[in-house]
This record gives C-alpha cells, structure tokens and sequence, in this order.
C-alpha cells in the first residue's frame, strides 16, 4: 500500500471568512426557507404531516447555512512558497490546486461589497490554462494586497521562457484604495 | 505598473504590432486603454486587446494613418503615407511594393453569385406564378434580378480588390482593406506561426486560394490576417516565404501519413450513419414546409404514415434500410471530401496537412505549440478497429468558432496500428503499456450501475404500487430497469477496461472513456500545474482523479480514479520538484 499522501497548506484563511460566509449562505437560504414557509401557509390547507415537512425543510436550509461555512473553514487552507501556490477547498469533495511560479500569469485581487464590510478580498491566480485559475478565498485584505505584491515578484523573478507567454501582471483592486468604511 | 503596461502591449502587438518598439507602440496603447493603465492588470489584460486595436483601427481620417505609421518601424514616408481615403493603387512602389489581390477573383463572385441567383428566382417564380404571370414574364423578371445580383456582388467585389492592398516587407506583412471602414494591419514576420491555404471548388476551377496568416497566439478576434483570395502560385510562394526558408531542406522519409482510400471503410462508423439520412429528411420537410409547400407535405406525410403502417413487416425493414444506405453513401461520400488527397507531413519545425477533395485546405501547426496527442476511439471505430488522431497545441482553440471542422484533427479515421504510428512519429515516443487503475475503479463503477438499474426499479415499482388499476403499465417497463442494468454494466466494464496511464520521458500518458476511448499522450513540459479531486466515494474508495493543467487543446487532462498513493507518485514523477514539498510519505 503506497501512502504517498498531500500535507494540508500552511495557512488558514482568515476566521472573518466564516461569518462572511455565514451571510452569503443566509442570503441564499432564507428567501428559499421563507418561500417554502410561505407557499405551505398561503397555497395549502395547512395539513399537519405537510407542516412536519417544511418545518424541517427550513430548518435544514437554515441550519445549513450554519453549517457549511464553518466546514469550509476547516477544509480551506492555502499556501505559496517561492515555488508554488497551492491551496486545499471542498468540502464534501476536497480539492487541491498546485500552480508553478513559473507558469503564472496574472495575479488578480478583488473584493466583493459584502466581503468589503469584513476586510476580506480574494487573491486570484492565473496560469495560461482556461482550467488553472487558483482562487484563495477570504484572506485580510491587507494580507492580500501584500500576498498579491510577492506573487507578484516571484512570478517576475522565476518566468521560465519570458518569449513563449508575455506576462501580465497586477491587481484588480490597488491595496490603498476602497478600503474599510 | 509600467511593467504591467508594457506587458500588455507585448501581447496585443503580437497581433498586429511589432512589440520590438515598446516606446512606439506605447503610444496608442496609452490613448486607448489610458483608465485602465493606473489600475493594473486585471484591467490591463482587458486594455490590451482593446489597446492595439484602438490603435490600428482607423477610420479614414488623415491623423489615424499617422498613429498607424508611427507606430509602424521601418516605415518610410514614400510608401507607406499614399493618398489618404484611396487604397494605395499599383502604381505606388516602395521598398517592396504594395500588391493587390488576384483579380480572377471576380470571376469567382460572379460564379458564386448564381447561387444566390438560383435562391431568388426560385422565390421569384412562385411569387409570380401566384400571381398568374405569363411564363415570360417570369423568365424575364428571373433574367433581370440575376444580372441585377450578379452585377451587385461583382460590384462589390471590385470594391473591395481596389481597396485592399498588401504586401510583404523583409520585416512584417501587412494589409490595408476595408471599404468603408479602413483597416490597416500588420504581422511582425518572425512571429507569423501558421499560413494556411484553403480553395473552395470555384476558386480551385479558377485557380485561387485563400490565405490566412495566423501568429499563433490564442486566436483572439483578428490575430489572423487574411488574403482573400490570391493566385494558387502567389499564395504557395508566400507561405514559402513566410514559414521561410525551409525550400523542402530535409525530404527525408516522406509523408508521416497519407491517404490510403481503403480507410474509407471506417466513414460509416458513426453515429450520423444512421441517424444523418432521418435529420437530412427531417430539414428537406422543414425546407419544403417553409416554401409554403405546408399542403404538399402534409399530404406526403399522411400517405407515408398508411404506406408504412399497411404492411409494417415489410415497411419498416424497408425504410431502415434505406435510412442506413443514404448514412452509409453520405458518410462515405463526406470522408471523400473532406480527407481526400490528404497528406501528413513534417516539414522543419512543423508540420503540415493538407486535405479536401473538392475544397483543398493546408494547415500548418508548429512543433513548438504542440504538448501532445490525443488517440481518439469512439465505439464504433473501436469496434472496427480503427482510431483517429488529434493534436493538442496551443492557440487552436477559439479558431473553431468560424470553421465547422474540427482544425485539431491530424488524421481520417485509421486503422489503429497506423494510428499509432503517426501518433509515435509525431510525439517521438512510441505509447508504453499502460498501468491499470485499482480494482476499486470498477467496483466503484459497477455500483453505480447497480444504483441507477435499482433506483428505476424502485420507481417502476412505485408507479405501479400506486396505480390500483395495474392498466397504465405495459409488462415492457420492466424491460427497463434491465436493458439499463445490462448497458449500465457494460459501461462499467468498458469504462474501468479504458482507465490506464503511464509516464514516459516526454509524456503523461492517460487513458479513459467507455463509449468514446480517448488515449492522451501529453507533454510533460506542457503541464502548467495540477488539480486533485477526491469525492466523498472516491475518498471511501481510496481512489483519486489527477487533473494537469495546460495550456493547450481541452485545457486539462485527467487521470481519473487512480490509487491516491500512485496517483500522487505519478504526478510528482511528472513533473519533478514541484509536487515534492506538499506531499508526505509514510512507510508502512
């Protein structure tokens, strides 16, 4: 039996990703588990054993919602060293990405307005492969901006062939700018 | 930032513009993607299409010609500032003079014209027979819209020769057209990665070919240029020129393929064989219907319908026949034409097919942009013992857009032992033998087969549990359940028969699919990362899928459902050192 196995990544992401999470999960959910309250109370006749069945229906999208962030939490790890990035996510499915420095062309910082009122913002990474794109989700922003910088330097520092694939890199967002309310 | 802008100019001017002149060139990139410049990347790899072409495109004012020029090296005032709103005519000379396309072209319109000709008057005549016109008169007003179309598209075409210029300069080939909307574009020579030549039948009858110059690079709207059309001479002799040089300088060992017309046996070994005869049918009612023949067809229709249910057992046999016979003379004759005269060859640094025996096309691919093979083996070839090829290289992907065809295929459907040949002759490497996946491969995929069969079982029961009169259902419907248990198990079968990989010197080797075989062969220096993804019953399983990321053909390559340990070992084997930190290894 070969136990030829992946370590996690070193770092986790930022425990402010949890409630942020928590949100997403709740905006998705509670239109879904009032829809259904609603639909029980206002279409049908209210028969108990229906009743029973979009309780727990609500419950479980609500409960979901609880959930799900904080298994994420757990199975969401990144890491780059001086050679790769490489990152763990999924949580029923568990995925792990790994991207040479040399390979890497555009590095991408974005913030969404939810994410923004948690100082989070997600790093992008992106190799010349339409199926390569590395997102560590959830970082500080802050930690990002400068996690986006070295990236950046490294990438410069370690292009293989510098003729194959003109490389473009940069921010979406600049570190300085938008920033906490 | 300067970087990042500088880097996006590269790119653009791949297509168009030399990037040797960063300081030039920066110019109009600057006008046009200016908001983006101070943002950085992300925006400046958007800013980078839009950058060049802002700067290229020019809309018959005087001051764009200037931005072209400018921006242009090497451009000397005599030749490259004609007078402004008129296409250069021949008369203008210069270090290498502007040329014009093959007039014979004109021809070729009108020829082609009569098609639409033929779409008209039929529309024409019966419009007017509706209408009660002598026959005459519908001659005649069927002869005056044809030379009506005719002398427009001929009109037309004129136009457009007189406007579009071009010509080939020891450092770039360039093109000036566009009637309305002028168009100056250029391609640096030396990034030219592909001339491709394709004839159409009135083309070929006057000797014409059109030319596209292609620079490799992900095909984005307008990195290829095209010659619309030039002499069959003129266009061999520039594709000469341009992947240069290389007068035949090696003829060694002939073609790596060429057509062998007994392959056209493998044409009918597809799915359209006996499907292609009912869709054909299908689209001539629908044409028909939408001629306004709704009556004709309805009446068709029906009478078919009691022709077909009178005697069925004679009927049906007859009319699937007939439906194969058409598949099998159209597949056939479809093979003809698209891999008659088909020939593979190597020529230095690339390699070129060409094919078609009424439309001729020549495709270059360059070895460079090549990352490997693809062995593809649908069922039915399979079962003919027959494969076909395809390459995987970068920069082929957004050019299907406007082709139907598929431009990666390398080979017809071949016999497989000829496939493989090629495919060892073009990757260097002949194929290893594959090691297989664990048994849990297949356990796993018979499962799911047992599942499924189950779960239709299940609701068949169910259905027929809750229908107290028993009528609704046939005995046939338990049929079900085990035709989809038999398929789902020869699936399973099938499927965990396919799964192998192996590494070689140069290549990742994987193999998968139950009804479409698909044997990869991919470089190793082509892989630009990894994914591994590991289900909740792949995890149970001990079994995990190796995704390698490329930058060529599908983008990514999967091993599926090899052994964790192995399937990590393998990938760090591939690519050695990148996968080493990240992983552990216990010995037991």
């Amino acid at each position: 039996m070969n136990a030829t196995r992946l370590r996690p990544p070193r770092h986790q992401v930022d425990p402010r990703a949890v409630a942020w999470w928590t949100v997403q999960w709740l905006i998705l959910m509670v239109p879904v588990a009032g829809a259904g309250v609603a639909a029980y109370w206002f279409l049908t006749e209210r028969p108990g054993w229906l009743g029973a069945v979009v309780g727990v229906f609500a419950a479980g999208c609500l409960g979901l919602a609880l959930v799900a962030p904080r298994a994420s939490y757990r199975v969401e790890r990144w890491e780059v060293t001086d050679e790769a990035v490489y990152i763990r996510k999924g949580w029923l499915t568990h995925t792990w990405q790994v991207a040479p420095m040399s390979r890497i062309q555009r590095v991408d910082t974005a913030r969404g307005p939810v994410q923004r009122l948690f100082g989070l913002a997600d790093v992008t990474v992106t190799t010349a492969s339409s199926a390569g794109a590395i997102k560590i989700e959830a970082l500080d922003h802050e930690v990002a901006a400068q996690l986006a910088d070295r990236l950046t330097t490294l990438t410069q520092a370690t292009r293989e062939t510098p003729r194959e694939r003109p490389l473009c890199l940069g921010r979406g967002t600049r570190p300085g700018k938008g920033g906490r309310p | 930032m300067p970087d990042a802008g500088n880097g996006g100019v590269a790119t653009g001017g791949t297509t168009r513009w030399a990037n040797g002149q960063p300081s030039a060139a920066g110019g109009p990139h600057g006008l046009a993607s200016g908001p983006h410049g101070p943002n950085g990347g992300a925006h400046g790899a958007e800013g980078r299409v839009s950058g060049p072409e802002g700067g290229s495109l020019w809309r018959g004012g005087g001051g764009a010609w200037a931005v072209g020029d400018a921006s242009r090296p090497g451009a000397d005032a005599a030749s490259s500032s004609p007078p402004q709103g008129t296409a250069a005519r021949t008369g203008v000379s210069g270090p290498t003079e502007w040329r014009g396309l093959a007039a014979r072209s004109l021809w070729a319109s009108g020829v082609k014209s009569l098609a639409i000709v033929a779409g008209a008057s039929a529309g024409l005549v019966r419009f007017l027979a509706g209408r009660d016109w002598p026959v005459g008169g519908v001659v005649a007003a069927c002869a005056g819209a044809a030379v009506l179309i005719v002398a427009a598209v001929v009109a037309y075409d004129v136009l457009r020769l007189r406007a579009t210029r071009w010509r080939l300069t020891p450092e770039r080939l360039e093109l000036r057209s566009g009637i309305t909307v002028r168009q100056h574009r250029s391609i640096p020579r030396d990034r030219v990665r592909s001339v491709d030549l394709r004839a159409d039948p009135v083309n070929r009858l006057f000797g014409l070919t059109v030319v596209k110059v292609g620079t490799g690079e992900r095909a984005e709207d307008g990195a290829e240029l095209a010659l619309d059309p030039l002499s069959r001479h003129d266009a061999e002799a520039l594709r000469r020129t341009l992947l240069h040089q290389g007068e035949e300088a090696e003829e060694g060992g002939g073609p790596l393929a060429e057509l062998s017309w007994a392959w056209i046996r493998y044409a009918p070994l597809s799915v359209w064989t006996f499907t292609g005869a009912a869709v054909v049918l299908g689209t001539l009612y629908k044409a028909l219907d939408s001629f306004g023949l709704k009556g004709f067809t309805t009446r068709l229709a029906v009478e078919g319908w009691a022709w077909l249910t009178a005697r069925p057992l004679v009927t049906v046999p007859l009319v699937l026949a007939v439906n194969l016979l058409v598949g099998v003379v159209g597949a056939a004759l479809l093979f003809a034409e698209s891999w008659g005269r088909y020939r593979l060859e190597r020529e230095p640094g690339r390699l070129r097919l060409r094919r078609g025996l009424l439309t001729s096309r020549s495709l270059t691919l360059e070895e460079r942009r090549l990352r490997g093979v693809e062995i593809g083996e649908p069922l039915l070839l399979r079962l003919g013992g027959a494969a076909r090829l395809r390459s995987i290289a970068t920069g082929l992907g957004k050019r299907a857009d406007d082709e139907t065809e598929d431009v990666a295929a390398l080979t017809p459907p071949m016999p497989r032992a000829v496939a493989l040949r090629v495919a060892t002759a073009i990757t260097g490497a002949g194929l290893p033998a594959l090691a297989a996946h664990p048994p849990a491969a297949r356990r796993r995929r018979l499962v799911r087969a047992l599942v499924t069969a189950a779960l239709m079982m299940f609701v068949i029961v169910a259905v027929a549990a809750l229908d107290r009169v028993g009528a609704g259902l046939g005995g046939w419907v338990w049929l079900v359940p085990v035709a989809v248990l038999a398929y789902g198990v020869w699936h399973a079968v099938a499927g965990a028969a396919s799964l192998g990989h192996a590494l070689t010197a140069r290549h990742l080797v994987a193999r998968k699919g139950a009804v479409v075989r698909r044997t990869v062969a991919l470089d190793r220096r082509g892989i630009a990362g990894w994914t591994f993804t590991e289900s909740y019953f792949q995890r149970r399983a001990g079994l995990l899928t190796v995704s390698a990321t490329t930058a060529a053909g599908r983008g990514h390559y999967e091993v599926l459902d090899v052994g964790r340990g192995g399937g990590l070992d393998l990938a760090a084997r591939a690519v050695p050192g990148l996968l080493e930190p990240f992983l552990t290894r216990e010995k037991q």
